[in-house]
């Protein structure tokens, strides 16, 4: 099969020796690479209930068939672990020649286990000892860039910050704290360089697809992204009350104007740019004022945006700025950065929590603290979850996380469809692996009143976004496919010289769905773990153009219900029997049955 | 209509709010009939919501929810699109007695009217009967049918005047305040084009449907397409409604913000 190297490099850091493990093409075919690959990796490599911090839980960097075609927007490489801040799978992704050159190595993943006796770096099947330790991402790439791409931590992975990320070429694997887990296992960075290039099977037809995919992905297609950026969410999300605003107490926030795209492109310094081998541009760089006074400019995405902005109460935007460009640098998640960050606000406002931040202060200073553990900031580097554990009463309910992953900046009160996609999602809150917010914006659901219809297009958006993630292309090309499916299939086919169709790369996606969720369930999900915290259930939206907008507690279960039987699932969540033996069986995972048996009283599965 | 009626603006308020807010000048006890998926306005702790759980089989049905929550012995009946509703005249429609209901060009005005005493019970009767106008009910109440023109406290509109078209809830609009204006901006995309072509991002307009509003922009903006939103916008009307519908009426004080389509990512 072209496309893949069938096989993947396991690295014991312990002992520095690589070894290559083949894959069979039949697993390929059926679990793609990036995501749908890194999840099939974990269930074989992790041992069930391993601590995400034990040296024996394994780090997954996975390529997939596209990487190396020069297909727009696929130089991709999926991170998958144990989250540290979930306890159950993570995937993260980033684009970077980092992907590229990876899988020149030869191989379709790597996988790394065990932990090094002293702060190292892996270069090219070398394990040495690294002089980067306490260095950002950038500097530690700039320093070891003649050897080849790279992928290191900051210094929030170092201390194993629950929410570190992954750096390569200023772009993160951002979510669920991977970062962490390298951190753990003292390796700092990894460079990769090689020679193996991706062989299509009918190259000709690639070039055909990969222009024909380019051209669509022009216009109005992407043009939102590359004309504004995803930042243009914001000033949009405050009008339809759907912002959320100081640790989503609110959903509309009265300096949304100054924080808006609409002012900057009129009024700060701007400039655009590109990931690996991709058109569409998406980047956007804005200038602003460094606490010095110095002028600099850094990548703004939405998410960053709102939750280091209205999710703080923060309005100045060089304070903003200024911390994503700090989170960059210290290597850590703007979301759950900005996210925990608000928690701790509101509970130092309810007495919950003293000598914390406070609404409107500038996050950078917290920021480092949280990057380097000391004082309050050991705690703030749990995440929202254990800390609101820790805290106890009822701070849970204002924690803004699902199974421990702080919330992205959709409001769910007022995106009903994205409620549920947060509620149901395996990586926890989570608008990456479920764009269900698409349906919210669109005249097809009623955002503000989920039900049967949001259900269903719920269900599609997360399978979509499972083809998306294994192929693996941006999401942001998502409006330029007609039928995702059918153009997958033809896409690959070109690329691996097989035969699939539409109907079986949907089936595709539905399996690793699966296959996520059984890893968790193997690591103790349980079906109270499908919800939101108790605020979005029971609080209405206090103020603003939502103003009323309530979630009640019944609708949202239903929906979750609907959900779980419309994914072929038990109505509370479990998978059957018979699809966990479907998984087995099609994916060569043996035992996968006996050790989920242990989640269920007397080892009985539901049917 | 295209959008839900309860939520219309009407100067300030909903239009559930302005027709609770009328009713509540006069009366104690306030219950809201509404389909069972519509969300309401936030109308106080003092206002009963009930839902009109067997909406196929008629208004009638929908007016026994009602009076079943209802614990007075007499209950005045609007509908939600009442503009002109005022509260002298529900004063004097109880002030009759008993079941009464405005008759004007023949029609009896049954979602204007005082029901009698027992009201959910004969309804109940009537709808098992196969029955389900509420005239039936009035009739089986021996109502009165008091003629429009001896009413004394109706205002220049009738308080029975309802609308059904985006037309008729304008024309209501304007026989109020002739210069009512709303206010639309362009987000996104679309104020990034705005600011190209040299035009302003914000205006307030008087009030009209959504293609009235957004042909005061230049065409050369490509805000509308094929008689609809052009596909890659979204007119957000107050916040609430997303909509392509360039019919569809917008209010006085309304903001719609138009957003480009691939909103969210």
């Amino acid at each position: 099969m072209n496309g893949f190297h069938m096989a993947y490099m396991r690295v014991d850091l312990r002992t520095g020796e690589s070894a290559r493990i083949p894959i069979e093409a039949k697993i390929l075919e059926r679990v793609l690479g990036g995501v749908g690959l890194g999840s099939w990796l974990l269930h074989r490599e992790a041992p069930v209930g391993v601590d995400p911090f034990a040296p024996e839980a394994p780090l997954v960097f996975a390529f997939s068939p596209l990487v190396g075609t020069g297909v727009t927007t696929s130089a991709k490489f999926a991170v998958v672990g144990k989250s540290p801040l979930t306890g159950g799978l993570c995937d993260a992704l980033a684009s970077s020649h980092f992907a590229i050159e990876g899988k020149r190595l030869g191989i379709d993943a790597l996988v790394f286990v065990g932990e090094c006796d002293e702060p190292s770096e892996w270069v090219n099947g070398i394990l040495r000892p690294t002089q980067n330790w306490g260095r950002t991402a950038r500097e530690t790439a700039a320093a070891l860039s003649k050897e080849g791409r790279v992928a290191a931590i900051g210094i929030a992975g170092e201390n194993r910050v629950r929410y570190a990320t992954i750096s390569a070429e200023g772009r993160h694997a951002g979510r669920g704290g991977l970062g962490a887990i390298m951190g753990a296992k003292r390796l700092k960075a990894i460079v990769v360089s090689g020679d193996h290039d991706t062989v299509a099977a009918h190259s000709e037809e690639v070039e055909r697809q990969a222009r024909r995919l380019r051209d669509r992905a022009r216009g109005d297609a992407t043009a939102k992204y590359s004309e504004i950026g995803t930042i243009g969410n914001l000033l949009a999300f405050d009008r339809m009350g759907a912002l959320p605003t100081r640790n989503f107490q609110e959903s509309h926030f009265e300096g949304a104007e100054a924080l808006s795209a609409e002012r900057w492109q009129s009024d700060r310094k701007h400039r655009r740019a590109s990931c690996a081998d991709c058109t569409i541009g998406c980047e956007h760089r804005y200038g602003y004022k460094a606490p010095g006074g110095e002028s600099k400019d850094v990548r703004i995405e939405y998410e960053s945006l709102f939750a280091l902005g209205p999710l703080c109460g923060v309005a100045d935007p060089d304070l903003v700025l200024a911390a994503a460009a700090k989170c960059d640098a210290l290597g850590l998640d703007t979301i759950s950065a900005g996210a925990t960050l608000a928690f701790a606000m509101e509970c130092g406002e309810r007495g919950e929590l003293s000598g914390g931040p406070v609404f409107g202060d500038d996050p950078s200073e917290w920021l480092s603290l949280i990057a380097t553990r000391e004082g309050l900031g050991d705690f703030l580097a749990e995440g929202s979850r254990l800390m609101a554990e820790s805290i106890g009463g009822d701070a849970l309910s204002r924690a803004p996380q699902v199974k421990g992953l702080e919330l992205p900046g959709y409001e769910p009160r007022t995106l009903q469809t994205m409620a549920l996609g947060l509620a149901v999602g395996t990586r926890g809150a989570d608008h990456n692996r479920s764009g269900a917010y698409e349906a919210d914006f669109s005249e097809e659901a009623n955002r503000l009143h989920g039900d049967a219809r949001s259900v269903a297009l719920a269900i599609e958006s997360e399978d979509r976004a499972a083809v998306l993630d294994a192929l693996v292309l941006c999401k942001f090309v998502r409006g330029a496919f007609d039928d995702l499916y059918d153009e997958s299939a033809t896409l690959l086919n070109a690329v691996a010289g097989t035969d699939a169709d539409g109907a079986e790369i949907e089936t595709i996606a539905r399996r690793i769905v699966d296959l996520r969720k059984a890893f968790n369930i193997r690591e103790g999900w349980q079906p109270e773990d499908d919800t939101l915290p108790a605020r979005f259930l029971t609080e209405p939206i206090p103020n603003g153009p939502a103003k009323g907008v309530t979630l009640p507690r019944e609708r949202l279960d239903f929906m979750i219900r609907s959900y779980n039987l419309g994914r072929g699932w038990t109505e509370v969540g479990w998978l059957p029997k018979e699809a966990l033996r479907r998984l087995e069986v099609e994916l060569d995972l043996e035992g996968l049955r006996s050790s989920i048996e242990r989640s269920f009283p007397e080892g009985i599965i539901p049917e | 209509m295209g959008r839900a009626k309860a939520w219309l603006p009407w100067f300030g308020k909903t239009m559930v709010e302005h027709v609770v807010g009328v009713l509540q000048s006069v009366v104690n006890e306030v219950v809201v009939v509404t389909s069972a998926d519509l969300d309401l306005p936030v109308l106080g702790m003092d206002v009963r919501i009930v839902r009109d759980r067997e909406a196929e089989r008629g208004p009638l049905a929908g007016l026994r929810e009602g009076f079943e929550a209802a614990s007075a012995d007499a209950t005045f009946v609007t509908g939600t699109d009442a503009p002109f509703l005022g509260s002298a005249f529900v004063e004097e429609m109880f002030a009759r007695g008993g079941a009464c209901a405005p008759l004007s060009d023949g029609h009896v005005q049954v979602l204007c009217a005082v029901y009698g005493p027992g009201a959910a019970e004969k309804a109940q009767m009537l709808l098992a009967a196969g029955k389900s106008r509420p005239r039936d009910l009035l009739e089986s109440q021996g109502y009165q049918a008091i003629a429009a023109e001896e009413l004394v406290s109706a205002p220049s509109r009738a308080p029975w005047e309802g609308f059904n078209t985006p037309e008729a809830y304008l024309s209501a609009i304007r026989s109020v305040d002739a210069k009512a204006t709303c206010v639309v901006e362009l987000l996104g995309r679309a104020a990034k084009q705005a600011q190209k072509l040299g035009a302003e991002s914000t205006r307030e307009v008087p009030v009209g449907t959504l293609g009235d509003l957004l042909a005061t922009w230049p065409k050369k903006l490509g805000l509308v397409d094929e008689g609809r939103v052009a596909k890659r916008y979204l007119a957000s009307l107050g916040g609430r409604d997303l909509v392509r519908d360039l019919s569809i009426p917008v209010g006085p004080g309304e903001r719609i913000s138009m957003i480009d389509a691939l909103a969210g990512g």
